[in-house]
């Protein structure tokens, strides 16, 4: 048995984020603004046109209106880039991401 | 994921589309903002597949998943979140094994053993500075980690860093978090990319940092105990970890700590901290998250023999910004040709070339999402794909820095992204009893015997 040593946490403390629930979801789809948010990646774009064409056979009274983020992270790096993204999601009914690696 | 939960927030549902090998980053991200409830759907297409076929028989299969995750009610869960686990300052107590077997299994080691810290040996590491323990620096991306000084304390003793090694680290942890360095893409990126420490001034002296052979092998106990504290810091306060919020693909062992010092007595240069508007008599600290690494030896020892073999080593596929390593000789030579760095750059950036079919951007990948990084249109672009173009348009994407151990061979560091990372160099602040601190440690030395 070798000595005893009493340590420290080298994990670091965090404010405490109040933990929130998500959002009630929607009953249906029929008739709703669908937002769809492509990030910089270069599938974004390509994934999302397959959501929105396949949801359009499913709902054709659904509408489809689009955001990009042409830089990573940019609607949390750069306020203007956020502020227009916040007044495009207020737009809309519910929003489709991609791609969220 | 960052995105949606600002959807979320506006009471509005979202569901976000993740490669399948990247959920795990993604529940933390999410859990990390307070809503782990976030709906996620796992997708075998590859972020940068532009395949339509490939996207198409990917994301088809899981048309009725994004339905749900839209419409499908929450649980009790998804409405209310359970609260996460508390950490207790004093988190165990044993032997030195049964100390490295727990930090190992909790993840906030590098793999290997650490030295265990004690209030005594933390207590000693706050002796090189004179910031109180819980002076909160910041909060460190992506998990805003307080970085207090005594945790930066605590992850230098585990590191076997000295308490004089203090205020590079403090100064380190003020460059990570810095907006302009993009710490939150290049701290976790697919691209694997490390940080290079480039270490100025005065305190290279004081505590020893290896500025000449070997700068990037490991041995010195303040380059090799400052870059592993800093790496256990972005782990442990950051809380970025490996196949989890790091997901670099191929990883690199740069991450385990590079720090390198400029050898500014030899140099015929200005020193980088002073290119960075600091004076010569600061001690200053530059970061640059370099993802490649190349030796070079020059075609021949003159200046159009250095030069030449840097141009036709610049890499046309890569957006990169590049660190040149000269070793002091070399650097000699090229100023008693009249070369200052500055010429030394504008050269690379003007000669660095490649016919236009070879180039990035003449292949790149214009989606509506994804600009073109060189602020190239079209009409810009060469008409014959036989006219050259210049690999990095512009100087300021290189730094030119003196170190290295004699002879010729030079290094050639590349990474980053020049369309976002920005060069930030911080000044270290030093304790009132910095000479006193320094007489202490400054002598902890390997003394290799002959054989």
């Amino acid at each position: 048995m070798g000595d005893l040593y009493e340590v420290l946490s080298p994990w670091a403390e965090t404010d405490p984020v109040p933990l929130r629930g998500i959002s009630e979801r929607l009953q249906d789809l029929s008739g709703k603004v669908i937002g769809l948010h492509a990030d910089n990646k270069p599938a974004a774009v390509p994934i999302l046109k397959v959501v929105e064409k396949r949801l359009r056979e499913l709902y054709p009274t659904a509408t489809f209106t689009w955001s990009y983020a042409r830089l990573i992270n940019e609607v949390e790096d750069n306020a203007e880039a956020q502020a227009a993204y916040l007044e495009w999601a207020k737009g809309v009914d519910a929003v489709v991401g991609a791609v969220g690696d | 994921m960052y995105d949606a939960i600002r959807v979320e927030e506006l009471d509005k549902p979202a569901v976000v589309i993740v490669n399948a090998g990247f959920v795990a980053t993604a529940k933390t991200a999410a859990s990390g903002r307070g809503m782990p409830g976030v709906r996620i759907i796992a997708s075998p297409v590859i972020p940068n597949c532009i395949d339509e076929a490939e996207v198409d028989a990917g994301i088809t299969p899981l048309i009725k998943d994004i339905v749900a995750g839209l419409t499908k009610p929450l649980s009790a869960e998804e409405k209310a979140p359970s609260q996460k686990e508390e950490h207790p300052r004093i988190v165990f107590r044993g032997t030195l094994k049964e100390v490295n077997r727990f930090f190992y299994k909790r993840g906030w080691t590098d793999g290997l053993p650490v030295l265990p810290p004690t209030e005594e040996e933390v207590a000693e590491m706050l002796s090189g500075t004179d910031l109180p323990p819980d002076h909160v620096v910041g909060q460190l991306i992506p998990r805003l980690g307080k970085v207090t000084v005594e945790r930066i304390a605590i992850n230098a003793v585990m590191a076997g860093a000295l308490p004089t090694h203090m205020p590079v680290l403090i100064a380190a942890a003020e460059i990570l978090m810095d907006r302009r360095v993009y710490f939150g893409q290049f701290g976790v990126s697919t691209g694997s990319f490390a940080p290079m420490w480039l270490i100025n001034g005065p305190i290279r002296n004081d505590l020893r940092i290896n500025c000449k052979t070997g700068i990037l092998s490991p041995g010195d106990i303040a380059n090799s105990g400052i870059g592993r504290a800093i790496s256990l810091i972005i782990k442990n306060i950051g809380g970025i970890r490996k196949g989890v919020e790091d997901m670099g693909v191929m990883g690199n062992p740069g991450k385990i700590g590079m720090v390198v010092g400029e050898n500014e007595e030899e140099s015929p240069w200005d020193p980088l901290h002073v290119d960075h508007g600091l004076a010569r008599e600061d001690s200053a600290i530059t970061v640059h998250f370099m993802d490649n690494s190349q030796l070079i030896t020059p075609y021949h020892v003159d200046d159009n023999g250095i030069l030449r073999v840097l141009i036709d080593n610049i890499n046309p596929g890569r957006q990169l910004v590049y660190t040149i390593i000269f070793n002091a000789e070399t650097a000699r030579i090229l100023s008693k040709r009249g070369w200052s760095k500055q010429d030394v750059r504008e050269f690379i950036s003007e000669y660095a070339r490649v016919p236009a079919y070879q180039h990035r951007v003449w292949e790149r990948v214009f989606t509506e999402a994804s600009p073109n990084p060189w602020g190239l249109r079209r009409q810009q672009m060469p008409i014959s794909p036989m006219e050259t173009m210049r690999i990095i348009p512009n100087p300021d994407w290189i730094r030119v820095f003196v170190a290295g151990g004699p002879l010729s061979s030079m290094g050639l560091y590349g990474g980053d992204h020049f369309d976002v990372q920005k060069w930030v160099t911080k000044k270290i602040q030093l304790p009132a009893n910095w000479n006193k601190l320094v007489a202490k440690y400054r002598n902890i030395v390997p003394n290799y015997a002959l054989y």
